[in-house]
């Protein structure tokens, strides 16, 4: 048996006259629009080029009136579309046609911050980085950093599962939240963790990150916060060849050495962002690398010693150490603002997410290279590459006909490479709308079955963002005839 | 991202310098964190992602109506946006660009109308004005608050004394401007007994008048661009004639202006008349600021002893137009550091103080939130005073503290010559 | 290695059929080192499906810091191969007996004493193949760090007891070995080791277990010899002895392994997981002297005759956190319940989950809460 719960299912239309009648009972007249003329604005994330204009969109000011608003949602069949930030890259936030958009982004207060027990708590629409900044007085931070931090929310963080430049060393969301407190579909009040580690009974606290808005509302986060390493430096080092930098990250790992960031971006990349933040990458490198250490003066001093000695065996053509806070900022600035700054050399980009076993980075570079001249696209490439994760950006223009179908072509093949390199198709940005084709290619209708079963726990009518990141059992079956691909990794039978 | 311009913009110089501008943002959304009026309301259609959006919907030929007019109105174009926006996105122009068909195609209320049209006329007339000030202040207690804050209680110190003209080789013009004359006299004296002592002559130009971007900021694009000509054939005698010695400089001590008259050779650009002359006039300006900066050493010099970081406590509102619209960071500060004044740290420096423009009069309820949480973050260090770069930011700060709100400039004049 | 290992899995899944077809229950059983854990493991009269016969390490990288092993693995052969590369489980997961097994471990999801720096054992699980209530042969996550396709099964799977399916293979994170280590012992009462280590979690210092018991708290420090070095210097000050080399071993081995004095007896033996500040809890009636706390503050062990379950949830629950009854007779665990009562929609919840994975309720039926 399997459940179809994507868009296009049958359901019943809401009485959209009826919805806007029963909202606006619990919502400020400022908290709900209704005119296609302000909803257009939320019709996509950060990955334009999926859309959908939403029914309305819902701007709660507090857990209650969100609250509420599910009720009637739940109450009317009406599905329902969370949002955080919308910097999301794989279309977890777009709209549902018949459904409410909640906006959570004014929900941005923190709650508590506790220096001593070293945690926050925060609203879901607290900015990544604003929980790092009421922290900083206290030498504390919050680890998870994704490049988009000055902007995405904790709720979407926790949503998406997000992880950042540091996570090699520091953990992804899910190791660095403790408490999340969330609203089910039909607007229960729920806890998942507690103040404490380790909850009792399964592990919800671990589910709902990565959930994509697809199990319960989140309407509370409590974090952890990570005291400041007393020093951090950066290692900037060249490649002449892109696949030398790719075997130099493996070589760092194998030399024991876990580094507190290991970026890499090529030189379309580089060139991009170097307008942007002047950070002084080397404009003639292929590839550059970005090698963080951190700890007291002199641990990082050894381990600083010890990665220029692999970068130098790996053939690195130059290498520069940060020589204080204000640069070793400039070079992460650049890497974290590699994203949009590309939007500088070509009007859109599709950015992938696949991630791979660290071995075979330098082969997926050769792969992608080939596939730039197959499709006619330009790509460039920036690396969570201490971890295996990849974002190739394939460049296209919108305007042009046919480019992005092509660019899509272009980036399922690399996220199918992916998964036949032994890796995954997405390790940090999500499903969401983008990548539920793939899904099929990663998992067996068996697999896929127990997702929407598990989805139904939660969620028995399909109700919170219907259509994302699980595929229906049909869609699958038409990916498979059309790709004519049997799954590629799975189950041994 | 996609954009299809509709028929009646398409093509059109506007229309081909908005596409670009769309097409150059690709809606990571970075920039929504660094914006006030998204940070206060939480609304996508109240940052620059969202009204870019608007915008873009609204050239693709979509209706539109007081519901896009109401999100745009509420842009303070502190372009906070595009300091933060790493793929490059000119903002203001896109905005400029999309106020414009909107003010063309949506009616304003009547009272709206009243209040701009006032705005609009009043203000960049400095007779008027300064006529208005007296009046205001006088009339004060009778005034709806929203207009009454804009009013100092107390009249500025009046224009100290200007150093004796001509002695030096090296030469500059300095705008008056039009509301400063009344609410700062001595701003611009300050500047040029600074400058003095620095062995440059300062001076304002006659018939010179408002810089434009008044009006321009209220949607009245043709008057403001009468009002920039105007100001060009003031001052062209002195940049283009040997017989005036020429100028080095054309020196802006309200960052509000610096940053609208740095923008004449962009605004002007289609005009075959003024194009050339636009763009000199542009290039040769500069804020008090970066005059300075280039003038450290001698200025170190002259300071001599009162360098020691023994001065008074003070922390610094940077306005928006000189940090994010001149781009300007950090000098003043420096500055202010070289003449010896201790530097409190601000939170949230890169937000707007709620001033911007006429804004303050337009959309008082943002307006004063801006203001208060400005003023929260400015007296964290309880600093002695306040000091900002521009006219309008200073009055509208000192509306709503005790706490002294003073041109820098005039700061540094106290430590060289008080 | 097992060169049956497809069709004792095939098997597997034939019985887990059966059952499912005849309604009739599984209890999932690796080497039975943690039978104690958990409610009663007889509900509903199962049969034993142990999981010692599908063994061995299916792949291991050290360079991709990822070892794959099968269920049946021993948990000492794991860490003996790791330690040959230099590498470990960085969440020191308690063996108590030779015979358990990789399956076992990831069940249970207990760690050890790291875990307040390095994380739970939940946190190192990237990957799992597992049998599902059906009889399915499901695989989810995989070998890399990071992996966000679809729902997180595997992190779910981690301390389920057994109740949601058999997991057949399992990858884990693996970590290299701290360079250095080195343990220092102060003479402290308890309010004062609370105080001192909530200070110290806020300082960027390498501590990587604490123990505070009977007026003396242990901090182990641990990583790049001159961090370990530059740390504990910095807090020798403040009346720290250095503890011997093998000695600390010894003593930090004893707390992993519930071997030390403290959890010799048959007195019940709870398990408080409450924030790291909460201070010094006093239970009515029981000895306020029989306590041990570990990571950093955050897990208190209580030890004490009588009934308290009641006591001790309900103080529990005030200081934010929860209270499970880590070892006990039979007949406690039965009224009191191992682990703390869930909340209403958290139980609903668990209940549909269940559901989801195993709908016939064939695994480990009340293992976990006797609901399901
Ligand atoms: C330039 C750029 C760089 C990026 N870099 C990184 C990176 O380094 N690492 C990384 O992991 N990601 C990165 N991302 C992706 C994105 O920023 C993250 O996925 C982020 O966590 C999304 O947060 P958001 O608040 O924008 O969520 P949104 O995009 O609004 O939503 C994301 C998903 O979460 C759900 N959601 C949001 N809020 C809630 C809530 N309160 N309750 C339930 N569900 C909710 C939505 O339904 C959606 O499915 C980047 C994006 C951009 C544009
Ligand atoms: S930061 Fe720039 S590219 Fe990104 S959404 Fe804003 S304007 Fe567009
Ligand atoms: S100019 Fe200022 S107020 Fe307007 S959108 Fe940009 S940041 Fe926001």
């Amino acid at each position: 048996m399997s459940i179809d719960n994507e868009i296009g299912a049958p359901r019943c239309v809401v009485g959209r006259r009826q919805l806007i009648a029963q909202l606006r009972t619990v919502l400020p007249p400022h908290c709900l629009l209704i005119e296609e003329e302000e909803l257009r604005p939320y019709e996509c994330d950060g990955l334009t080029a999926y859309r959908q204009l939403p029914s309305l969109v819902a701007l709660p000011e507090n857990e209650a009136q969100a609250q509420a608003a599910l009720e009637i949602c739940a109450a009317l069949n009406a599905p329902v579309v969370p949002r955080g930030a919308a910097t999301g890259l794989s279309g977890g936030a777009m709209p549902h046609r018949d459904g409410v958009v909640v906006s959570l982004a004014k929900l941005k207060r923190i709650v508590k911050l506790d220096p001593l027990a070293r945690t926050a708590v925060v609203q879901p629409g607290v900015r990544n980085l604003a929980v790092s900044e009421a922290a900083a007085p206290y030498g504390l931070y919050y680890a998870p950093d994704p490049s988009s931090q000055i902007a995405c929310t904790i709720g979407g963080n926790v949503a998406e599962n997000s992880g950042g430049v540091h996570c090699l060393k520091y953990g992804l969301t899910v190791h660095n939240v403790l408490r999340v407190r969330g609203l089910t579909v039909d607007g229960e009040i729920v806890e998942f963790g507690n103040a404490a580690l380790d909850a009792p009974g399964y592990d919800l606290l671990a589910l709902m990150n990565g959930s994509e808005g697809m199990l319960a509302l989140i309407t509370e986060v409590t974090v952890k916060l990570t005291p400041k390493p007393e020093l951090a430096q950066v290692v900037l080092a060249s490649f002449d060849e892109v696949t030398k930098a790719g075997d130099a990250v493996a070589g760092i790992i194998a030399a024991g050495i876990i580094p507190a960031g290991l970026e890499m971006m090529d030189k379309k990349a580089t060139h991009a962002v170097e307008p942007y933040v002047n950070a002084g990458y080397d404009m003639d490198a292929e590839a550059i690398l970005l090698c963080e250490s951190d700890g007291t003066p002199e641990e990082v001093a050894e381990e600083i010693a010890r990665m220029k000695a692999v970068l130098e065996h790996s053939g690195a053509s130059g290498i520069r150490v940060s020589q204080n806070e204000a640069e070793r900022l400039k070079f992460w600035a650049g890497r974290k603002a590699a994203f949009p700054a590309v939007g500088r050399i070509t009007p859109d980009y599709l950015c992938m997410d696949g991630t791979i076993p660290r071995k075979n980075l330098a082969r997926m570079l050769v792969a992608i290279a080939e596939m730039e001249v197959r499709y006619g696209l330009r790509c460039a490439n920036v690396f969570h590459a201490g971890d295996g994760n990849l974002h190739p950006l394939i460049m296209y223009d919108a305007n042009v006909p046919g480019q992005l179908d092509l660019a899509t072509a272009f980036g399922a093949e690399i996220l199918e490479l992916s998964v036949e390199l032994g890796g995954t198709i997405t390790g940090e940005h999500g499903v969401g709308i983008e990548k539920i084709g793939q899904m099929c290619a990663q998992f067996s209708p068996d697999e896929l079955d127990l997702f929407r079963r598990l989805k139904r726990a939660f969620d028995p009518g399909g109700l919170l963002n219907p259509g994302k990141a699980i595929p229906a059992a049909a869609r699958c079956r038409e990916y498979r005839l059309t790709r004519g691909a049997a799954p590629l990794a799975g189950s041994v039978r | 991202m996609q954009t299809h311009l509709a028929d009646f913009i398409e093509g059109t110089p506007e229309g081909r310098e908005a596409d670009t501008i769309l097409r150059s943002c690709v809606h990571c959304g970075f920039c929504t964190a660094t914006c006030p009026t998204y940070q206060l309301l939480g609304d996508e259609l109240d940052g620059p992602r969202g009204r870019i959006y608007l915008i873009k919907q609204m050239l693709e030929g979509r209706p539109v109506s007081r519901l896009t007019q109401v999100h745009l109105d509420r842009c303070l174009s502190c372009r906070s946006c595009e300091t933060t926006c790493p793929s490059g996105v000119n903002y203001h122009r896109l905005l400029d660009i999309g106020r414009g068909v909107v003010e063309r195609c949506v009616p304003r209320p009547m009272a709206e109308k009243a209040m701009r049209f006032l705005l609009r006329e009043a203000l960049p007339r400095p007779w008027l004005f300064g006529a208005a000030v007296k009046l205001g202040r006088w009339m004060r207690p009778l005034l709806p608050p929203a207009l009454a804050d804009k009013v100092p209680a107390t009249p500025g110190e009046g224009a100290g004394a200007w150093p004796k003209a001509a002695a030096h080789k090296r030469r500059m013009i300095v705008l008056a401007g039009c509301v400063q004359p009344a609410l700062a006299p001595d701003t611009n004296a300050a500047a040029a007994r600074v400058l003095d002592k620095l062995g440059i002559a300062l001076f304002e130009a006659a018939g010179a008048g408002c810089c434009g971007a008044l009006r321009y900021h209220l949607d009245a694009h043709e008057r403001a661009l009468a009002d920039m000509r105007r100001l060009i054939d003031a001052w062209w005698p002195h940049v283009d004639s040997e017989q005036f010695g020429g100028i080095e400089a054309i020196v802006m001590t309200a960052s509000g202006c610096g940053a609208h008259v740095r923008d004449f050779g962009a605004l002007l650009g289609h005009d075959p008349v003024y194009a050339g002359k636009a763009a000199r006039i542009s290039a040769l300006t500069r804020d008090i600021s970066e005059v300075l900066d280039a003038e450290r050493e001698g200025l170190a010099a002259l300071l001599g002893e009162a360098g020691a970081g023994t001065g008074p406590e003070v922390s610094f509102h940077s306005p928006c137009t000189l940090q994010h619209g001149q781009k300007v960071r950090g000098v003043v500060e420096s500055l202010l550091a070289v003449a010896g004044y201790r530097l409190s740290p601000v939170a949230g420096a890169h937000l707007c103080c709620g001033s911007a423009g006429t804004y303050s009069i337009t959309q008082p309820a943002l307006s004063t939130r801006l203001r208060d949480n400005k003023l929260a973050a400015l007296g964290a260090g309880s600093p002695a005073v306040f000091a900002t770069a521009n006219v309008g930011c200073q009055t509208h700060l000192q509306s709503g503290t005790a706490t002294p709100v003073r041109h820098w400039i005039e700061l540094i004049d106290e430590r060289l010559n008080g | 290695m097992s060169g049956h290992g497809a069709s004792s899995l095939a098997h597997w899944a034939e019985r887990i059929r059966a059952a499912a077809a005849g309604r009739s229950h599984l209890r999932l059983r690796g080497g039975g080192s943690k039978d104690f854990y958990g409610c009663g493991p007889d509900a509903g009269n199962p049969d034993t499906l142990g999981t010692r016969d599908y063994a061995g390490i299916v792949a291991y990288e050290p360079t991709e810091l990822v070892v794959t092993a099968r269920c049946g693995t021993p948990l000492a052969e794991l860490e003996a191969v790791l330690a040959e590369q230099g590498q470990s489980l960085a969440f020191e997961p308690p063996h108590f007996g030779s015979e358990a097994t990789v399956g076992g471990c990831v069940a249970a999801g207990l760690s050890g004493p790291r875990r307040a720096q390095a994380g739970a054992l939940r946190d190192f699980v990237l990957g799992v193949k597992m049998l599902d209530g059906n009889g399915d042969l499901l695989t989810f996550g995989g070998q890399v760090m990071k992996n966000v396709a679809g729902y997180d099964v595997p992190r779910l799977l981690a301390g389920s007891l057994g109740t949601l399916g058999l997991i057949a293979e399992v990858s884990l994170k693996v970590l290299p070995l701290p360079v250095a280590e080195h343990t220092l012992r102060f003479e402290l009462a308890q309010q004062e080791a609370l105080d001192l280590l909530n200070r110290w979690g806020g300082r960027p210092l390498p501590i990587s277990a604490s123990a505070w018991r009977g007026d003396a708290l242990h901090v182990r420090f641990s990583g790049a010899a001159a961090a370990v070095g530059a740390a504990a210097n910095s807090l020798v000050g403040l009346g720290g002895q250095p503890v011997a080399a093998a000695e600390a071993s010894a003593f930090w081995h004893s707390l992993r392994e519930q071997t030390h004095a403290f959890f010799a007896g048959d007195a019940p033996l709870w398990r408080l997981a409450v924030p790291s500040t909460t201070p010094v809890l006093a239970v009515d009636g029981m000895r306020s002297d029989a306590q041990l706390v570990e990571w950093g503050g955050a897990q208190r062990w209580l030890r004490g005759e009588g009934d308290h379950a009641a006591a001790i949830r309900a103080l529990a629950t005030e200081a934010g956190g929860h209270a499970t009854l880590f070892r006990g007779d039979a007949a406690t665990r039965a009224s009191s319940g191992a682990f703390q009562p869930l909340s209403a929609p958290l139980l609903r919840l668990h209940r549909n989950l269940k559901a989801a994975f195993d709908p016939r309720g064939v695994f480990n039926p009340g293992r976990l809460y006797p609901e399901f």
